[in-house]
């Protein structure tokens, strides 16, 4: 998904707008002319500039789609294949403390695997062995507090 | 003389030698991992120094984080994910230089470079340690304000094409660093009421989520199809050595020389330095048109830079106690554990301690080749494994590398935030470097820019009043309107010839 200039110009103008003002929001340091709406309203001014920029760009430029599909989401299933994996990890946030990090992990990788068409022996193989190295690593090792879920403790 | 055979003793022994070894391989291997840096595999290493004698302690980290961050090359030339910050900013051209069949070549410079780098670094640490670290304690806010945004307008150089997109991702950037309640008037800013964000952006699962997520959305989406005319065997990383050596010897001494100079700064450290040397050594270059298409130059400039700055960041560490980057300042929080507090009378007290350390980063920097040679070795077999195999591990190395950062899901959440803005930003053409550099950098221009304002009581000629602050005003004013000019006389030429 590929933005043109104008309308890449017009989301931050009307961005940088909604920033400038929110900042506005910011209270002052008592008895300072700057505080802490200094820099995000500098900020602002920036993205309403670059904004307009584009959008002069845009305008003496011949005319443009407003918003053109690149190359690849017109493959059949690359959309969804995105979609997928985003899912994926928003699974993860949610079900990893419940059900635990070598469960959730070994389901995400079955998914992606079988989505991206590799094997059912190599899928399997791939995603069990992933799950446990990741596992040993980087609770075993790193001490990392990797969600236990009702899985039962691993004895390494 | 006796306080160097006294440095020698306490670091020539078994237990300080293996220690080292065990620790470089740790570096190496964190490093080599997509999203775990060289400052999260020095703090990884703090709980296991509380169980050593200092000399080993301090060394495990010094060897530890130089290995780390010349190993972040790799993923970075291999795979187009920098393993630490510090290889991001060339880790396109790095890339660009794999895909023409030159992995070889890129890696031997990052090896070779990263070492001399390091090397140049530790000689500078030891000669002039003192005088540089008075120079850069009389930096006060304009100076650091001026610094600051030096770097910010180089990043407008990192962002190749279009200099407007470079601005709009250093300005996303910019606006990331100002959530949470790390501002100079103490109010939560772009919070919306979460309380995770009011502790402001973490810069791990942002940098994974920039360059390693929205690379795995990227691959999954093309159905993740084999390397194409990728290099799947890495020859003889040595063989170019020489000619290198050679024909840029002027930009490796640059690198190392600014990348000196930026880690002697407080706050200033490693990816700061190969950012600016990236893209100092474009702007300087008899090639700039072949930047981005897998030219080795910048790469070596800022590998140089990285490992150089790395060892100058303990310059102010050593003997002022002010930690020159993330990674010293958790070593000052173990040097204070074991004892040896950092100040001008260590070199007094414990001038053996000193020299030990020396000696260390030395040995450090030597180990760097063979280790260096062993892990890139092995990474290539990272090539063989099908990307279609390899794209949802990396997805769950994220995952965990994220969560890891703040031993919470939150991390996550912020990883697939910006793994998807990254993978928008990449198909608008916005380069993602900049964006970084606007995280790291935005806290010190800011601080820098509000404490200037405060003392003196709003009036803007403080920046100029200071002779260091006005020389680096003027440099970026320079930048500034020259810059203006190029583009006003680029569209004035365009209009003439149409």
């Amino acid at each position: 998904m590929r933005f043109s200039d104008t309308m890449l110009g017009a989301m931050l103008l009307v961005f940088g707008l909604a920033v400038g003002i929110y900042s506005q929001t910011f209270p002052a340091i008592p008895g300072q002319r700057y505080g802490a709406a200094a820099f995000p309203t500098a900020i602002a001014i920036g993205f309403v500039g670059c904004g307009l920029v584009l959008l002069v760009r845009g305008f003496r430029a011949a005319p443009f789609p407003l918003i053109t599909r690149t190359e690849w989401t017109r493959k059949p299933g690359a959309m969804p294949a995105i979609l997928v994996t985003i899912l994926c990890v928003v699974a993860y946030i949610f079900f990893a403390r419940h059900l635990g990090f070598i469960p959730i992990s070994i389901l995400i990788l079955i998914v992606l695997f079988r989505m991206l068409r590799v094997p059912w022996w190599q899928t399997l193989m791939f995603a069990f062995a992933a799950a446990f190295v990741c596992d040993f690593v980087f609770r075993s090792i790193l001490l990392v507090p990797l969600p236990q879920g009702f899985m039962p403790r691993l004895p390494w | 003389m006796n306080a160097i055979l006294a440095a020698f003793e306490l670091v020539f022994t078994v237990d300080v030698l293996l220690t080292l070894i065990s620790a470089a391989l740790f570096g190496l291997l964190v490093g080599a991992v997509p999203g775990l840096t060289a400052t999260m595999a020095t703090a990884l290493l703090v709980p296991l120094t509380f169980f050593m004698d200092p000399i080993p302690a301090v060394g495990a980290m010094v060897t530890c984080a130089a290995m780390a961050i010349f190993a972040g090359d790799i993923p970075g030339a291999l795979l187009r994910i920098p393993g630490t910050p510090a290889s991001a900013a060339y880790v396109d051209e790095a890339y660009a230089m794999t895909r023409k069949g030159e992995a070889e070549k890129v890696l031997g410079a990052c090896v070779v470079f990263s070492a001399i780098g390091g090397l140049f670094g530790t000689v500078v640490l030891i000669f002039a340690a003192p005088a540089l670290a008075e120079i850069a304690l009389k930096f006060s806010s304009p100076e650091y304000f001026w610094m600051a945004l030096l770097g910010l307008t180089c990043a407008a150089f990192i962002g190749a094409s279009s200099p407007i997109r470079g601005m709009v991702s250093l300005l996303i950037g910019l606006l990331i660093s100002t959530v949470g309640l790390n501002n100079p008037a103490g109010v939560p800013r772009f919070t919306f009421g979460s309380t995770d964000m009011l502790a402001g952006i973490d810069f791990i699962p942002a940098m994974i989520g920039l360059f390693a997520v929205s690379e795995v959305l990227r691959t999954i989406a093309a159905g993740a199809p084999p390397w194409d005319s990728m290099q799947t065997k890495v020859g003889n990383i040595f063989r170019d050595w020489g000619a290198m050596i050679r024909t840029y010897w002027r930009q490796q001494v640059r690198g190392n020389v600014l990348g000196t100079a930026i880690g002697v700064l407080p706050g200033a450290g490693a990816d700061v330095a190969a950012y600016v040397s990236y893209a100092i050594s474009r702007r300087l270059s008899r090639n700039p048109e072949k930047f981005g298409t897998g030219h080795v130059e910048g790469v070596i400039e800022s590998t140089s830079a990285n490992n150089s700055s790395l060892a100058s960041a303990w310059i102010p560490a050593l003997v002022f106690g002010i930690p020159g980057d993330t990674i010293t300042a958790i070593v000052i929080g173990v040097l204070y554990v074991k004892g040896i507090n950092p100040g001008p009378t260590l070199f007094l007290f414990n001038p053996q301690t000193i020299y030990a350390v020396f000696l260390i980063f030395i040995l450090a920097n030597l180990l760097m080749v063979p280790l260096g040679w062993l892990v890139i070795k092995l990474a290539r077999h990272l090539l063989r494994t099908p990307r279609r195999v390899l794209m949802p591990m990396i997805l769950i190395f994220c995952i965990v590398g994220a969560f890891a950062s703040n031993n919470a899901a939150y991390g996550i959440v912020l990883m697939l935030g910006f793994g998807v803005l990254g993978f928008l930003m990449e198909e608008n053409e916005i380069p993602i470097a900049p964006c970084i550099l606007g995280i790291v950098i935005g806290p010190i221009l800011e601080r820098n820019f509000i404490t200037t304002m405060i003392k003196s009581d709003g009036a803007v000629t403080a920046f100029f009043e200071r002779p260091i602050a006005a020389a680096l005003g003027a440099v970026v004013v320079i930048i500034w309107l020259s810059l203006i000019l190029g583009a006003w006389r680029r569209r004035s030429a365009n209009e003439q010839t149409s």
